[in-house]
């Protein structure tokens, strides 16, 4: 009898230890700082080099396919840099995701700050940017005969994606109060093409 | 003889054992939840199937954390339940660590059984997952650690262009599509855990899967009154935008996070997948390889094709085959052992009445010549009691049948012992015979003790003979480590063969050794 009582309680003891340790405190911010997340995604811009054919590149090219210039194209890159109080807290550069760079660009950083008030500044500069040696290039589409308008379209082409990649130089400078244990946000995209600040949800 | 223990192996056996003999005396050798890990983990995970059917019912995807708070706030048909499913994967979580440290303890992790410790280790890691996705469905505090925690390792692999953290960025909601994946995996992962048990358990004969009912329904009862009896609080829901100082948490699923946060990402998943990865190369270390037990062998000869040793073999390791070469007046089948699958027990060799199998050294008829030696013996007392037991219990079988004035006489595994020898033994003169026999759930060979019991008092297939007196002979089953216990029994035992008359002992000790077949009576 007094043997099954033991055993009723160790087998009580120990589901009460299960129990706890069920609903035990585990520790996950302890600290008072802060956190200034900053994350989005956006198209990169398309950035090309161009170059006018020799004369003999051109009589290469099948007929149909005959421009003077030539553009290769690929993204931008782009830098991060935040600041806190002037002092550097970040500085990256960020490439288009894929193995060529020609997706989306993704930003996602967590940086864990002191609480209180502070400036808060997050620059994101395109790095890279078309490389037309003469502008006059551009316009040149000699000997295209059978694609008269080809260039007009493509530089229209070129407006539309430019419109639709992320602005070359975004630019957050405010103050803030960085609360204890409290996320700061800062995005791209929530009011139209520019960085936006805020601490909660939208 | 057994392979003897590696270090490790007897370090993890030491522990093992005291805590055996403390459960032991507490519960008695039939409830003791040890020897039941196992069997315990197989009827939680019935537990969390059902409990979590329930729960799915109630569950919205839309949104995860107000569906869950409604169904706390009801203690009819919520709030005890969720306890249940936590309190159960929790135990059910212990249950596999004791099981799998047991296997470990009792050298039973490499060999034909590496399959077993591999999807073993399978199985501990899904079972870790299953409880993650689980905690991230509630979508409280803890759930949102989890989820970026586990985002966080996701990035560290080459997998996803996009960083899976940004889901939990607080730019916009959480799509639902997220709750649906983690969802789906922990509905999808006990479909993993049930192929994986079946192949856990593919390579012993008759698994044992659920634990005897007392213990099964003393466990699950437990855990529902505390279930019932301490209702689960919801905690704060997860925000991208708050973090707690700490938040309330299942310790068990969780345990790891103070060290993995300090880690970077990939460092803490390749720790992760380095600790289950060696944790599923332990056969690589625990195999014997210079003194790896033989595989059983049939002496063709001998066989008669009755086809017992095929039936009592745990693990499936013997068929029968067309008997080879001419058959003439004999059986037209025999046994053959597949070594692949031969854990090297012996069972067989107790399964035979004509002694035809056994390892090498461990046959019937090895065990006669052995046990004739032992009888020859002039130091030994005639009229005194034999205790026969298993090398595992070697120890505190001496010990003890010393103190009670008994002698030990050691066998593999009681299982494997054949009952000619228990018949000489007490044609030779001695009081009596106590075979005692590891705890019915804990052999090492896992129906050793079954086997023994069958053949000795239910007339199974190479049975001890009618003309042995049962008054001298007794099974009695002790713990291996248990010094008290094995005195108990021994006393017990010689009390009551004392009041016997004198045994008789006869001068030529021989046995038949017939099997009755399809085909006759072979010799
Ligand atoms: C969800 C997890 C698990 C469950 C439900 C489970 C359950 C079982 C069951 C029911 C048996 C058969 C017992 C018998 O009839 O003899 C067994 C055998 C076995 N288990 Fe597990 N097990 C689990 C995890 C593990 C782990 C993590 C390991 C070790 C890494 C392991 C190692 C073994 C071995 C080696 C055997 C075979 C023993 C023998 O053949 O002698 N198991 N398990
Ligand atoms: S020794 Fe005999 S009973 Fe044991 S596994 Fe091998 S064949 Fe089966
Ligand atoms: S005679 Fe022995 S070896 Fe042959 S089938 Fe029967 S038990 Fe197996």
């Amino acid at each position: 009898m007094i043997r099954r009582s033991i055993g009723f309680l160790v087998a009580v003891g120990t589901v009460a230890l299960v129990l706890g340790a069920s609903q035990m405190r585990l520790p996950a911010f302890p600290s008072a700082d802060s956190i200034v997340r900053v994350s989005w995604s956006a198209r990169p811009e398309r950035v090309e080099t161009c170059r006018r054919l020799t004369d003999e590149e051109y009589a290469q090219r099948p007929a149909h396919m005959r421009r003077r210039v030539e553009c290769e194209g690929t993204t931008a890159r782009y830098e991060l840099r935040v600041l806190r109080d002037s002092v550097l807290l970040v500085v990256d550069t960020v490439r288009g995701g894929g193995l060529r760079h020609d997706r989306e660009l993704y930003v996602s950083r967590e940086l864990t700050v002191p609480s209180g008030p502070a400036r808060l500044q997050v620059r994101f500069v395109r790095l890279d940017s078309s490389q037309v040696a003469d502008e006059s290039l551009r316009a040149d589409t000699t000997g295209a005969d059978a694609w008269q308008n080809r260039a007009a379209r493509e530089d229209e082409e070129r407006e539309r994606r430019r419109a639709e990649a992320i602005p070359a130089a975004l630019v957050v400078d405010t103050t803030v109060t960085l609360q204890p244990r409290r996320v700061v946000l800062v995005t791209y995209g929530d009011a139209g093409r520019q960085l936006s600040v805020r601490s909660g949800p939208q | 003889m057994a392979a003897p223990q590696r270090s490790l192996e007897r370090f993890a056996w030491r522990g093992l054992a005291a805590a055996d003999r403390l459960f032991n005396r507490l519960y008695g050798w039939r409830s003791n939840p040890l020897y039941q890990s196992g069997t315990i983990a197989v009827a939680l995970l019935g537990v969390l199937i059902v409990t979590g059917l329930w729960l799915l019912l109630f569950y919205r995807l839309g949104t995860p954390y107000e569906s869950v708070a409604r169904l706390t706030a009801s203690p009819i048909t919520g709030n005890w339940v969720r306890g249940l499913h936590r309190y159960a994967s929790d135990a059910a979580l212990i249950a596999v660590v004791v099981h799998l440290f047991r296997m470990l303890a009792q050298g039973r992790s490499w060999g034909p059984r590496a399959l077993a410790w591999v999807t073993g280790v399978g199985l501990f890691a899904l079972l870790f997952v299953c409880g993650w996705t689980g905690y991230v469905m509630v979508w409280d505090e803890f759930g949102i650690v989890l989820a970026r925690e586990g985002a966080r390792m996701m990035d560290s692999l080459p997998i996803f262009s996009e960083p899976v953290v940004r889901a939990f960025s607080g730019e916009r909601p959480v799509a639902t599509a997220f709750f649906f994946v983690n969802m789906f995996a922990h509905v999808a992962l006990p479909l993993g855990l049930a192929v994986g048990l079946w192949l856990h358990v593919s390579r012993v004969s008759r698994a044992t899967l659920l634990p005897p009912r007392r213990l099964m329904w003393g466990v699950i009862g437990l855990l529902t009154v505390a279930a019932v009896a301490w209702p689960l609080r919801m905690g704060p829901e997860a925000s991208a935008f708050t973090l707690p100082e700490s938040v309330s948490a299942d310790m068990f699923y969780s345990f790891w996070m103070p060290f993995s946060r300090r880690l970077p990402g990939g460092v803490a998943f390749a720790s992760a997948v380095a600790i289950f990865a060696i944790l599923a190369l332990v056969p690589a270390f625990t195999r014997r390889i210079a003194n790896r037990p033989v595989a059983s062998k049939v002496d063709e000869d001998l066989c008669g094709g009755c086809v017992q040793c095929t039936l009592d073999c745990p693990y499936g390791a013997i068929q029968m085959i067309p008997r080879p070469g001419e058959r003439g007046s004999k059986s037209a089948e025999v046994a053959r052992v597949n070594p692949a699958l031969c854990v090297s027990c012996g069972i067989c060799a107790g399964s035979c009445a004509p002694m035809a199998i056994g390892p090498a050294g461990r046959t019937g008829r090895d065990q006669l010549a052995r046990v004739k030696e032992f009888l020859r013996s002039p130091e030994l007392h005639r009229g005194g009691v034999v205790v026969v037991g298993c090398d595992r219990s070697a120890l505190a079988l001496t010990v003890a049948a010393a103190s009670e004035d008994a002698v030990f006489y050691p066998v593999d595994c009681a299982g494997s012992l054949h009952t000619s020898v228990i018949e000489l033994i007490v044609r030779a003169g001695m009081r009596g015979v106590l075979v005692a026999a590891c705890p019915p759930r804990d052999c090492w060979n896992r129906e050793g003790p079954k086997w023994v019991n069958e053949r000795i008092y239910n007339d199974r297939e190479a049975e001890l003979q009618a003309r042995v007196e049962r008054r001298r002979v007794r099974l009695a089953h002790v713990d291996s480590r248990d010094i008290a216990g094995a005195r108990k029994a021994i006393a017990a035992f010689a009390a009551e063969t004392a009041a016997l008359d004198a045994a008789r002992a006869e001068e030529s000790l021989e046995v038949d050794a017939t099997c009755v077949t399809a085909a006759g009576v072979a010799e």
